[in-house]
């Protein structure tokens, strides 16, 4: 199990700037829909940008807290 | 990651245009995110493979190092890696899977 707040202190400990949505879907908090948004995609391939978050969330993936995620990340828009 | 691993992925992912790795057979996935994957290129009518690896870690393990990926299903096309549905349905929005698979499936030697 874990909170939107320790993923999103995971996300953003790797990426200051990321805005971090985050969906329950299965309300036993470890099956998570997650959308992150930052600059630091910018230029970046999708795949790229999502090995970046796995790698925020490597630790809560490997001991279990959390069990699966789908993810979408996007660019922040520079403004 | 033994050499015989290696060779064994090599093939299988030379052997066929797509082939997604995951847990459970197409017949019967095993996981979610391997069943919305099997429906993803059941929609779109291309040919597929898909092996199960749910019960063997060490090619697990390999593929996740290979890959640089954390996770199943693990998506190849073309012998190419492309992630997981995450990264292929923003893909076919775009309408750069068709153009991909397009071309994979005009230069494939086999399903």
């Amino acid at each position: 199990m874990i909170t939107h707040e320790e993923i999103e202190t995971l996300i953003r400990t790797a990426l200051p700037d990321a805005a971090v949505e985050t969906r329950d879907r299965t309300g036993t908090r470890d099956h998570y829909n997650i959308c992150v948004r930052s600059r630091e995609f910018s230029g970046k391939p999708l795949l790229d940008q999502h090995r970046m978050i796995y790698e925020a969330l490597g630790g809560a993936l490997k001991d279990g807290r959390l069990h699966a995620i789908e993810l979408r990340t996007e660019v922040k828009d520079v403004s | 990651m033994t050499k015989d691993l290696k060779s064994q992925i090599a093939d299988e992912i030379e052997g066929h245009t797509i082939v997604v790795y995951g847990k459970g057979t197409k017949q019967a996935p095993r996981c979610g995110f391997t069943l919305e994957t099997v429906q993803f290129f059941s929609d779109l009518g291309y040919p597929f493979e898909v092996i199960d690896v749910l019960s063997d870690m060490e090619k697990r393990e390999a593929l996740s190092e290979m890959t640089n990926w954390p996770t199943l299903p693990k998506v190849f096309i073309n012998g190419k890696f492309y992630g997981d549905t995450d990264i292929l349905a923003p893909m076919l929005e775009s309408g750069e899977l068709q153009r991909v698979l397009g071309e994979a499936f005009a230069t494939a030697p086999s399903g």
